[in-house]
């Protein structure tokens, strides 16, 4: 249950009972006095009517009612006069609604009372001796009295339903008041951990929740300076590799021209400059791949890389790569149609990396595949040594080498590449491997 | 062959190796490195075609290219880093056929260089084609619209004669990079849209509202409705 439904109730429970308890205490005292003012007034009553009787009971008890009824005193007579019970009205009432102990206090010639009921009619009942055989009851009605207590009752049951019903008003007022700052808090908190970080809480009144805004926003700083710190550091070292990568490019576009003039006259060369010359060469073109791939994963750290996406057929354009790289003799492709938008460039990359890892560490035996199971997919498979398992999760980290003392032409980057390209186009690239067996490279679009 | 290239490189070693490749393909190279002298030899030219490297002190290469344009339909190759690849889009909208980008190997350029000066020498054996208000005359590289010269670059000429050959029919951007910039395998698609812009600007009445190049979403361009 919510934290402001339960002080919402809680605070009604508070005032609910107090106010209850409250009623219940006024109700009985003023019951109590109520009663007793009954019965005083009843047996003051009593008195005089037990006065007056043995003067009128010499002409019978007809000429005693007679007398009562005068008086219209608001009372029912019921006597026994001489061993013969009578009634100022016999059809309602007699001794028979007389209780038994009464009788027996009023036989021993004292005063007494009861409360009775006769025909779901409150009364109060006094009696005492009037002659040595003659006993008199008077039937008062409480009705009146009863009344007023159930009135009572029910307005003091109704204002402690209205008190509890205001109490759950400003109990619910009253939470959502104090729980304000926990929601803001909240908010803050969530906001925080989706990268806002500048969040911070306003600090109100020198109670607790200020004491704690106050905490919470000296952390939300500590945090933000941290991240920023962490993340400039990081901007400086990616800032570091594409400035690396970019001064390395003119001086290797002139070795890569230099080479290339190189390589036109390797055959003129004297036997002992050619040698040195042709690794030369081949050096040039393993440096330019690497600045490449470098200043292309530095492209990627940047977030400047954008997709131009045009229509493309993947079967047509993973033919295309292989005959371009020469690897005809050592792929078999097996290409269905498959047509697709994407990025016709960043697609051939993707490929020509996945193909060239294959055709570098897998043996001869280089099987793609291209197809469409759900979407467009190509796979490379080999039937190489393998890759432990161990290896796997870490196969497109920058520069990982499963194998140390494997030092293929390869620059460390490719699958990393092909990786980021591949996230760049919306799709994934998995990996399958037994040592052994094999490997699988799946490029799923 | 004995074409006279402009090339303008400010590195030292990239320009020295660069003369000495294109004079082995032939060339005959003047070389500078710096933009303000680059416009200098323009002008003592002729020249038959700039290679224009994007980043230059005194006067940058992109600068160069609008001066040059100013007054000559020159072919003009830049050479620029992958990173300055906003900066090609720029100096193609400027009026440069074709690019290379850094590092690249000698015999990349030549072709490139070879394929822009193909366009501007062996035109199609076809006689003149008068269409839509234009009169095309491939021998004389030359286009009248309404009966005023029209300057424009090899690149451009090239690839209106292509559309306008076809009429009504559907090139895509792959087929002109192949016919007009001699790219059999994955050229820079905004090579062609670069120049069809340029080409309306110089031939349509309205270029915001083309009637003559009209583009086919999605698959490219044809000249005239379809």
């Amino acid at each position: 249950m919510p934290l402001r439904r339960r002080l919402t109730i809680a605070f009604m429970l508070a005032v609910g009972l107090s106010a209850a308890a409250l009623a219940a205490g006024s109700y009985f005292v003023v019951r109590h006095n109520l009663m007793s003012d009954s019965v005083n007034s009843g047996e003051r009553q009593t008195r005089r009517n037990l006065a007056i009787a043995p003067t009128y009971l010499g002409q019978g008890t007809d000429a005693l009612l007679a007398a009562y009824g005068r008086a219209e005193a608001g009372f029912l007579t019921v006597g026994v006069h001489r061993g013969r019970p009578f009634s100022s009205n016999p059809i309602s009432i007699g001794m028979r609604q007389v209780p038994i102990g009464l009788r027996q206090i009023v036989a021993r010639g004292e005063l007494g009372y009861e409360r009775a009921q006769v025909a779901g009619k409150h009364y109060l009942v006094v009696g005492g001796p009037a002659r040595r055989n003659t006993q008199l009851y008077f039937f008062f009605s409480e009705q009146g009295l009863r009344h007023d207590l159930a009135l009572l009752r029910n307005i003091l049951a109704g204002g402690v339903g209205i008190l509890v019903l205001l109490a759950g008003f400003a109990g619910a007022l009253l939470a959502r008041q104090t729980l304000r700052p926990v929601g803001r808090a909240s908010d803050a908190a969530r906001s925080l951990a989706e990268g806002l970080l500048e969040t911070r809480l306003p600090v109100e009144g020198r109670d607790e929740f200020g004491g704690w805004a106050q905490s919470f926003n000296e952390m939300a700083s500590a945090l933000e300076t941290k991240i920023a710190d962490l993340s400039a550091a990081q901007a400086r070292e990616r800032r570091f590799t594409a400035d690396v990568a970019h001064e390395l490019r003119t001086p290797l576009t002139a070795l890569v021209g230099e080479a290339s003039l190189l390589a036109e006259h390797l055959d003129s060369m004297p036997p002992e400059s050619r040698r040195p010359a042709e690794l030369l060469v081949a050096d040039v073109g393993r440096l330019r791949r690497l600045v490449e791939d470098l200043m292309e994963i530095s492209r990627f750290d940047a977030g400047q890389e954008s997709v131009h996406a045009e229509t493309v057929e993947l079967g047509a354009l993973t033919a295309a790569t292989v005959r371009a790289r020469g690897w005809e003799g050592r792929v078999r492709l097996e290409a269905d149609e498959v047509e697709l938008t994407s990025d016709p460039r960043r697609l051939e990359r993707i490929v020509a990396n996945l193909v060239g890892n294959a055709v570098e560490h897998g043996d001869t035996d280089v099987a793609v595949r291209v197809g469409s199971d759900g979407g467009p997919f190509v796979e490379v498979a080999d039937h190489g040594p393998g890759i432990a398992r161990e290896h796997l999760p870490h196969l497109f980290e920058r520069f990982y080498k499963a194998d140390a003392a494997r030092s293929g032409g390869g620059t460390g980057l490719g699958l990393a590449i092909a990786q980021e390209n591949a996230r760049l186009l919306g799709g994934r690239i998995e990996v399958w491997s037994e040592p052994g067996e094999g490997t699988r490279f799946t490029l799923r679009l | 062959m004995d074409e006279h290239v402009l090339l303008v490189e400010d590195d030292p070693s990239i320009r020295e190796v660069a003369s000495l490749g294109l004079e082995q393909a032939g060339f005959r190279v003047t070389a500078t490195g710096d933009g303000r002298d680059a416009l200098l030899r323009f002008k003592q030219g002729p020249f038959d075609l700039v290679v224009l490297d994007v980043m230059l002190p005194s006067l940058d290469g992109l600068e160069v290219c609008r001066e040059i344009r100013r007054e000559s339909q020159i072919p003009i190759v830049m050479l620029s880093a992958r990173s300055e690849l906003h900066d090609v889009v720029v100096g193609l909208e400027l009026g440069a056929d074709d690019y290379v980008t850094k590092p690249f190997e000698l015999p990349e350029l030549v072709a490139r260089i070879k394929a822009v000066l193909r366009r501007s020498t062996d035109g199609p054996p076809e006689g003149a084609i008068s269409v839509a208000g234009l009169e095309i005359d491939p021998a004389g590289f030359s286009v009248r619209k309404g009966g005023e010269d029209v300057a424009l670059t090899a690149t451009e000429f090239r690839l209106l004669l292509e559309l306008a050959r076809r009429p009504k029919q559907v090139f895509t951007r792959e087929l002109l990079l192949e016919l007009v910039w001699n790219y059999d395998y994955l050229g820079d698609s905004r090579l062609v849209d670069v120049a069809v812009q340029r080409l309306r600007g110089k031939i349509e009445d309205d270029p915001a509202q083309p009637k003559l190049i009209q583009t086919v979403r999605g698959v490219g361009y044809r000249f005239g409705r379809g």
